[in-house]
């Protein structure tokens, strides 16, 4: 049955009462018994009264921001809630991985508590016990260790009442550790945002989301949490870690327990069709999903046909395959194809010289040498616009390419504390992306970035954070870096490319060490592995007329020497 | 070094590296030195069982479980339950 979409003032107020006794969220626990748990909507709301009372202990109050890093399980979620029953303000960091260098993480962590003031970091028990030492922060910022479960809250916890104007969480978005911006969203953007999906994926009271999306992310977060927790709809959630590891046991969720919505990047779609061994592939049933939701990367339409045809024989359909257009900035979805056409993800052939030298679209036959392809995000949502931009800030017609602006009644705040950065992307209450696409029949296309934005497997990184990291190679000429994204077709997402100059041409012969020595810094320091480093002598780097490195002239002419 | 860890090590060095690397023994990190990457774990998870001829619970390993050959081989070990 249709879910009736009401109206409320804030996410609190729908928590508040109804159904509380269905499943809620499923965790998958690979490898244990039992291999999942599930709780229902009472038992989660009871967690997250129990974390709102130990926060309250520890004198959190309406508006205090809380950061929270624990593994993705339902603890992270119930505390989540917690902070916000109390009026709090969370925000939830990645969990560290094995490769995190130590102190860079506790130089990034206390830049992001610092900027939006948080008053509370609260990691779980399984928070590494060398990096413990590494995150006592300042006197104004206190770090707890959770237990598992947080003891009962003694009694009914005082619920806050917020206004519909208030800042509800925070998401964090691109960029290191410590440099990533606050979004900030209130109770309304939030509400607006998930009211307008609900109505484009006609969510459904029966409806079951699969995820193992991490709740860093706004896909994860928006998507695969606060959408189900709004609308009483089940989740069954696994973590990252057990699906990079296995991606077959995502479906084997998705079958077992009749999912019907998932969202993944570009890249999942393809890695899912190339990584799962037909043994894995035997048996899932797959035909209850009814919405495969292509988010967070620009849409290829090859991943989603390598997708559709390794699981067109486990009941996946064309109608099943969607895609979307989403930022943290707008609270998540600005476009979403629509349910039920037969073929959702609309794609156009287009003549590839009119749209890389003239920035138009000129319709193709699919056979033609020329053409290239281009898969449509859909349409906007309701209370959603987009606008086609050019660089003279002038609104572009149907089938031009350019930068892409997008106002909604779900948009954020600003960047916490820091209305210098909002100032730049923020003009007259539409929100400029940086990306890059066009509109035709009302549909939104998404091609790239305008800056040299390199979004690799859904996460994006900024090119100078990574050139930074390497020009501290002492090897290395400081500030003659470049790092860019190259698309794979293998893997449905960029590569990381990152070419280095010497200062010295007689350090060539360790090339092989230097080499070896910035790929370790760049993983400890952002997490991405490069596919190359090439380290090249003085001088190789094209410099731009204002004597810094030219990221797209250097890429050219690596590729036409490395072809 | 047994025939499994040296089918292991010839499977990484033809498969998954990606750069020209030095030696590759079963004790070079290979995650964290940014020889291979993430999406390469579900091969790898795959090339160990099969060599092992064994079935490994994923839950029960972390990424850094295959940071070396050697720590591969040690979770086969511990953990892979061997198939029929």
């Amino acid at each position: 049955m249709m879910i009736a979409i009401r109206h409320f003032d804030s996410i609190l107020e729908a928590l508040d009462g109804g159904i509380q006794d269905l499943p809620f969220i499923t965790m998958s626990h690979a490898g244990s018994s039992p291999p999942s748990t599930t709780c229902t909507f009472a038992e989660f709301l009871a967690s997250a009264e129990a974390f709102a009372h130990l926060f309250q202990s520890h004198g959190i109050q309406r508006g205090d921001r809380i950061v929270l890093i624990m593994e993705q399980d339902v603890p992270l979620m119930a505390s989540f809630v917690g902070a916000m029953l109390l009026g709090a303000v969370p925000t939830i960091l990645a969990f560290p991985t094995f490769k995190i260098d130590p102190s860079k993480y506790r130089s990034g962590l206390h830049g992001v508590t610092r900027n939006i003031g948080a008053r509370l970091v609260a990691i779980d028990a399984q928070f590494p016990e060398d990096l413990k030492a590494q995150i006592a922060l300042t006197r104004d910022t206190e770090v707890i260790q959770t237990s598992e479960p947080p003891r009962p809250a003694p009694s009914k916890i005082k619920w806050a009442n917020p206004s519909p104007d208030d800042v509800a969480f925070i998401q964090h978005s691109a960029g290191t550790t410590g440099l990533q911006k606050g979004v900030a969203l209130s109770h309304a953007a939030v509400l607006n945002q998930l009211r307008h999906l609900a109505e484009r994926l006609q969510l459904r009271e029966e409806d079951r989301i699969v995820s193992w999306l991490p709740l860093y992310h706004d896909m994860g977060l928006i998507a695969c949490f606060i959408l189900p927790l709004l609308f009483r709809v089940h989740i069954v959630m696994q973590s990252p870690t057990d699906w990079v590891l296995r991606p077959a046991s995502m479906l084997q969720l998705a079958s077992d327990f009749r999912c019907t919505l998932c969202w993944i990047p570009n890249f999942a779609f393809q890695f899912l069709a190339q990584r799962v061994t037909d043994e894995d592939k035997a048996g899932l049933k797959l035909d209850s999903l009814r919405a495969v939701i292509n988010c967070s990367e620009p849409v290829r339409t090859q991943s989603m046909q390598a997708f559709y045809d390794a699981y067109q024989t486990c009941g996946v359909s064309w109608t099943a395959l969607h895609s979307s257009y989403a930022m943290a900035e707008n609270t998540f979805a600005v476009t979403q194809t629509t349910i039920g056409e037969s073929v959702p993800v609309r794609t156009i052939w287009a003549d590839r010289s009119a749209f890389q030298s003239h920035s138009l679209i000129e319709a193709r036959k699919p056979e033609d040498d020329a053409a290239v392809p281009f898969a449509s995000s859909g349409r906007c949502l309701s209370n959603n616009s987009v606008r086609i931009v050019s660089a003279d800030g002038s609104e572009l017609e149907d089938g031009r390419v350019g930068e892409i602006a997008v106002h909604s009644d779900s948009m954020f705040d600003g960047y916490f504390n820091r209305p210098d950065l909002s100032e730049e992307v923020l003009k007259d209450e539409w929100y400029f992306t940086r990306d890059v696409g066009f509109i035709l029949d009302g549909h939104v296309f998404v091609v790239g970035r305008k800056d040299d934005v390199i979004i690799i497997g859904g996460r994006n990184f900024y090119p100078q954070d990574i050139e930074e990291i390497v020009s501290r190679h002492s090897a290395i000429h400081a500030g003659r870096t470049v790092a860019f994204g190259l698309y794979s077709e293998e893997m449905g997402t960029n590569d990381l490319m990152i070419i280095a100059e010497v200062n010295d041409p007689a350090i060539l012969v360790q090339r092989i060490e230097i080499e070896a020595e910035i790929r370790r810094s760049v993983v400890a320091e952002i997490g991405a592995t490069p596919k190359r480093v090439h380290v090249v002598p003085p001088k190789w780097i094209i410099k731009s007329s204002a004597g810094k490195p030219a990221r797209s002239a250097t890429r050219e002419k690596f590729l036409s020497e490395n072809s | 070094m047994d025939i499994e860890t040296d089918a292991l090590l010839a499977f990484i060095k033809e498969k998954l590296i990606k750069s020209r690397a030095a030696e590759l023994t079963e004790d070079t990190p290979l995650v964290s030195s940014g020889l291979i990457d993430s999406f390469s774990l579900p091969q790898l998870l795959i090339q160990l069982e099969k060599i092992t001829n064994s079935r490994i619970p994923t839950g029960r390993v972390s990424p850094q479980d295959f940071e070396t050959v050697r720590r591969m081989m040690e979770v086969a070990r511990r953990l892979g339950v061997r198939k029929a």
